[in-house]
C-alpha cells in the first residue's frame, strides 16, 4: 500500500511538469480587496471571461498543439510593497508566459522593474498614471517588455480640458488630491490648458487629502472665484464628498475629471448628486453592438451581477487577454521574449470588445513611449454618470462607435 | 456675499465641530471617574457604525437601528472596561494605555475582515437636500447631528445631576476614596462611565456616518480632533467641549478657506500646543490642588 502511494506520488511529480508545459501560464495581478477592488476585480473577471472563452474553443494553436491558458492570480491589495513582492515572485518563475494587471500606479512603479529585469512580458491594465511608462523613456532603456493597455492620463486630461472648452466655459477650478496621482493629474491638466490655447482661466486650484469628507472650503473658494466648472483628479470616496458638497451648496456646475469618477465607490456614495458628472471612458456598459452585448451578457451571467463594478477595467482586461493570445499565436511559442516581439508587431487585427485592434503596439523607442501604449484619443469616449450607471456623455461618441463597428 | 461665505464656513465647520465635541465628551466621561481614557474610542465609533449599517442591511427600520446601534456601543464600552481597564486600575498600573490601544487595533482589523476596507454609504431617511437660511445652506441631515449631540449630552448631564446613580457618578468623580468610604462602588461607577462612553461613541458613529460614509478608517481623523477638543477644553467640563468643538470646527473651515486647504489641520494642532503650554488643565478645566 505504502509503496504504491510513493510510486504514485513520484509518478505525479514526474508527470506534473510535462502537463504544465501544455498550458500557457499567465499571471493576473491587481487589488482584489480594498478601495481599488472594484477596478482590480473587474479587470480580473473580464480577463478570466476571455480566457474561459479561448479555452472553451480549444485554446491557442502553437505548433501542432492547442494550448490552454492557465491563470495565476495574485492580490496586491493596492500596496506598493505587496506589489513588489508579487513581481519578484512571478519574475522568478521560469515558465511564465506573461503578466496582465495592476490598477495603482504606485504598485506599477514598485514592481515592474523586476519584470523588465527578467524580460517578462507584462501588459499594464487599467493603471493610467503617466509615470508607469515615462519611467522607462526617462531611463532610456533600449528594450522594454512592459506594455500598457489603458487610456493614460495624458489622453484623459486632454479630453477633460477639451470638454470644458467645448461646453463654452472660460473659468474653471482645479481640484486634486495630495497623492502622486492627483498632483500629476493637475500638472497634466494645466499643461493641456496651455496646449489648447489658454482658453480656460484657472480661478482656483485646491488640494484635498485622502479621507477628507468636508470639501466646503474648497468649493466655496471655487464658487466665490466664479468658476463655471470643476476639473478634478482624485479617487472615489473623496470625489463623492465633492459631489455631495456641491449639491448642498447648490453649485450646479459640472464636475469633469479622470476616469476614477466612474468608480462604483464614487457612484454609490454620491447617488443622485453624481448625475451629470463627466469622465473619459474606454468602454460604456451599453449594448450598442452585438459584440458588446455578448460581452456584457456573458459577464453578467458568469459573475451573477446586473452591473459591472468597473466596466472600463473589465473590458480592458478582456481585450488585453485576446491581444496576448494573438501574440502567442503569432510567436508560435510560450517564451515570454518571443511573445514580446510578436506584441510589438501584431500582424493580424484582434477583434476586441472596445474596438478592433490593428497593430496596437510597435517596436519600443525610448524617445517615444507611445510605441508601447495601445490607446489613442479615438478609442476613448466621454462618459456621464446617470442614475447609478455610466452612459455616453455625448451621443456623437455612441454613433461613432456603432459606425466603426459596422465598417 | 463675503459675509454669507463666512457664515457658511462657520456653520458647516461648527456642525462638524459638534461631532468632535461628542466624541471628546466620551473621553471626559471615563476620565472623570477613573482618570483613564479609551485610546481606542475611535474604533468604538467605527464598529458601532458598521454594526448599525448591518442592522439596516438585515432590514431593520431606521428607528429600531438607532437603539440597537447604541446598545452595541454600550456593550463595547463595557467590554473595553472589563478587558483593558479593571485590573490595570486595581493595580494602579498604567497598563490600560497599551491595552486600550491594542483593543482598538484589534477592533480595526476585525472590521476590515468582517466588513471589508471599502467606504460604504449609510442610508438615512433624513433628507440631505439643502435648505437656505439667510443665504447659508444647511441640510436637515446636519441639523439632525446638532439635535442628536445636544439631546444626548443633555440627557447624560441630567442623569448625572438628578438620579441617585448619577450622583454616585459625580461623587466618584469628585473623590474616589471618599465615595468608596460612603459605600459607593467605584468599580461599578467606572463600569457605568465606560458604558456611557460607548453609548456616546455609537451615537457619534450613527450621526456622522450618513454624512461621511462608513469605513474602517472613518474615525481616525475624527478622533485626533476630538482629543484636541478634550484637552483644550479640559477633561472635566461638558460645557467646555461643546464650546471648544464648535470653535475648532469653525476655525478649521475658515483657515482652509483663507489660508488654503493645506492648512486645515493647523489650528487644531496649534490650539493643542498652546493649551498644553499655557493651560494644561484646559480652558474650562479646574486647576487641581494637591495637598502634600
Amino acid at each position: 500500500m505504502k509503496k504504491t502511494l510513493i510510486t504514485m506520488l513520484l509518478l505525479g511529480m514526474l508527470a506534473a511538469p510535462v502537463f504544465a508545459a501544455e498550458t500557457i501560464k499567465i499571471a493576473i495581478t491587481g487589488p482584489f480587496t480594498g478601495g481599488s477592488a472594484p477596478m482590480g476585480a473587474s479587470m480580473r473577471d473580464g480577463a478570466k471571461l476571455a480566457i474561459a472563452e479561448i479555452n472553451a474553443g480549444g485554446g491557442v494553436s502553437v505548433g501542432d498543439k492547442k494550448m490552454q491558458f492557465e491563470v495565476i492570480e495574485r492580490d496586491d491589495e493596492a500596496k506598493n510593497d505587496r506589489g513588489a513582492l508579487i513581481a519578484q515572485e512571478l519574475a522568478s518563475m521560469s515558465d511564465l508566459s506573461g503578466v496582465i494587471g495592476s490598477v495603482n500606479t504606485g504598485v506599477v512603479l514598485a514592481g515592474d522593474k523586476h519584470f523588465q529585469e527578467k524580460g517578462i512580458t507584462k501588459i499594464i491594465t487599467p493603471a493610467a498614471g503617466s509615470a508607469s511608462m515615462t519611467q522607462w523613456s526617462k531611463a532610456g532603456v533600449p528594450d522594454l517588455s512592459i506594455f500598457r493597455f489603458a487610456a493614460h492620463d495624458g489622453i484623459q486630461s486632454e479630453m477633460v480640458v477639451e470638454e470644458a472648452i467645448n461646453r463654452k466655459f472660460t473659468k474653471v477650478a482645479i481640484m486634486y488630491d495630495a497623492t502622486n496621482y492627483g498632483v500629476s493629474g493637475r500638472d497634466d491638466m494645466l499643461d493641456q490648458i496651455k496646449k489648447q490655447g489658454n482658453k480656460l482661466e484657472v480661478v482656483a486650484s485646491e488640494k484635498f487629502n485622502i479621507g477628507d469628507k468636508d470639501m466646503t472650503a474648497q468649493l466655496l473658494r471655487a464658487k466665490s472665484a466664479g468658476a463655471q466648472a470643476i476639473l478634478i483628479w482624485g479617487i472615489g470616496p473623496e470625489l463623492a464628498a465633492f459631489a455631495n458638497g456641491m449639491a448642498k451648496m447648490e453649485m450646479k456646475m459640472p464636475l469633469i475629471g479622470g476616469w476614477t469618477l466612474s468608480m462604483s465607490n464614487f457612484i454609490d456614495n454620491a447617488t443622485k448628486n453624481g448625475n451629470g458628472t463627466l469622465m473619459p471612458q474606454t468602454f460604456i456598459e451599453e449594448p450598442i453592438t452585438p459584440k458588446v452585448k455578448s460581452f456584457i451578457d456573458g459577464y453578467h451571467k458568469a459573475y451573477n451581477v446586473t452591473r459591472i463594478a468597473s466596466p472600463v477595467s473589465a473590458a480592458q482586461g478582456y481585450d488585453a487577454v485576446f491581444i496576448f493570445a494573438a501574440a502567442v499565436k503569432q510567436a508560435q511559442s510560450l517564451d515570454t521574449r518571443k511573445i514580446k516581439e510578436a506584441l510589438e508587431d501584431l500582424r493580424d487585427p484582434v477583434e476586441g470588445v472596445i474596438t478592433t485592434w490593428k497593430h496596437p503596439f510597435s517596436k519600443w523607442d525610448p524617445a517615444n513611449e507611445q510605441t508601447h501604449e495601445a490607446f489613442r484619443r479615438e478609442q476613448v469616449v466621454m462618459g456621464m454618470v446617470q442614475d447609478g450607471r455610466v452612459v455616453f456623455g455625448n451621443d456623437s461618441d455612441r454613433q461613432r462607435l456603432i459606425k466603426n463597428a459596422s465598417k | 456675499m463675503d459675509f454669507i461665505i463666512i457664515a457658511q464656513m462657520v456653520v458647516s465647520g461648527a456642525l462638524m465641530g459638534l461631532v468632535y465635541a461628542l466624541i471628546a465628551y466620551g473621553f471626559q466621561l471615563t476620565f472623570s471617574t477613573s482618570k483613564s481614557i479609551n485610546f481606542g474610542q475611535g474604533e468604538l465609533v467605527m464598529l458601532s457604525a458598521f454594526f448599525s449599517l448591518t442592522l439596516l442591511d438585515w432590514g431593520a427600520p431606521f428607528w429600531l437601528m438607532v437603539p440597537g446601534g447604541l446598545l452595541f456601543g454600550v456593550v463595547l464600552g463595557l467590554a473595553v472596561e472589563r478587558a483593558g481597564l479593571r485590573l490595570a486600575l486595581e493595580q494602579k498600573s498604567e497598563g490600560w494605555i497599551l491595552l486600550t490601544i491594542i483593543i482598538g487595533l484589534l477592533g480595526f482589523s476585525a472590521a476590515e475582515n468582517i466588513w471589508g476596507r471599502d467606504d460604504r454609504p449609510f442610508p438615512t431617511p433624513i433628507s440631505s437636500d439643502a435648505m437656505q437660511f439667510f443665504g447659508v445652506s444647511i441640510t436637515p441631515l446636519e441639523i439632525s447631528v446638532a439635535i442628536g449631540v445636544f439631546s444626548l449630552m443633555g440627557l447624560i448631564e441630567l442623569f448625572k445631576r438628578k438620579t441617585l446613580l448619577g450622583k454616585a457618578f459625580e461623587a466618584v468623580s469628585a473623590d474616589r476614596d471618599a465615595a468608596e468610604l460612603m459605600g459607593i462602588s467605584a468599580t461599578r461607577t467606572v463600569m457605568l462611565s465606560y458604558g456611557l462612553s460607548g453609548l456616546v461613541a455609537a451615537m457619534a458613529g450613527i450621526l456622522v456616518s450618513p454624512i461621511t460614509t462608513v469605513g474602517p478608517t472613518m474615525a481616525s481623523a475624527l478622533i485626533l480632533k476630538a482629543f484636541s477638543v478634550a484637552v483644550v477644553a479640559g477633561l472635566d467640563s461638558g460645557f467646555g467641549v461643546v464650546v471648544v468643538g464648535i470653535f475648532l470646527g469653525a476655525l478649521e473651515s475658515l483657515t482652509s478657506f483663507y489660508l488654503g486647504s493645506g492648512w486645515r489641520e493647523a489650528p487644531g494642532l496649534i490650539l493643542l500646543i498652546l493649551a498644553l503650554a499655557v493651560r494644561p488643565n484646559g480652558v474650562f478645566g479646574k486647576a487641581t490642588i494637591r495637598k502634600v
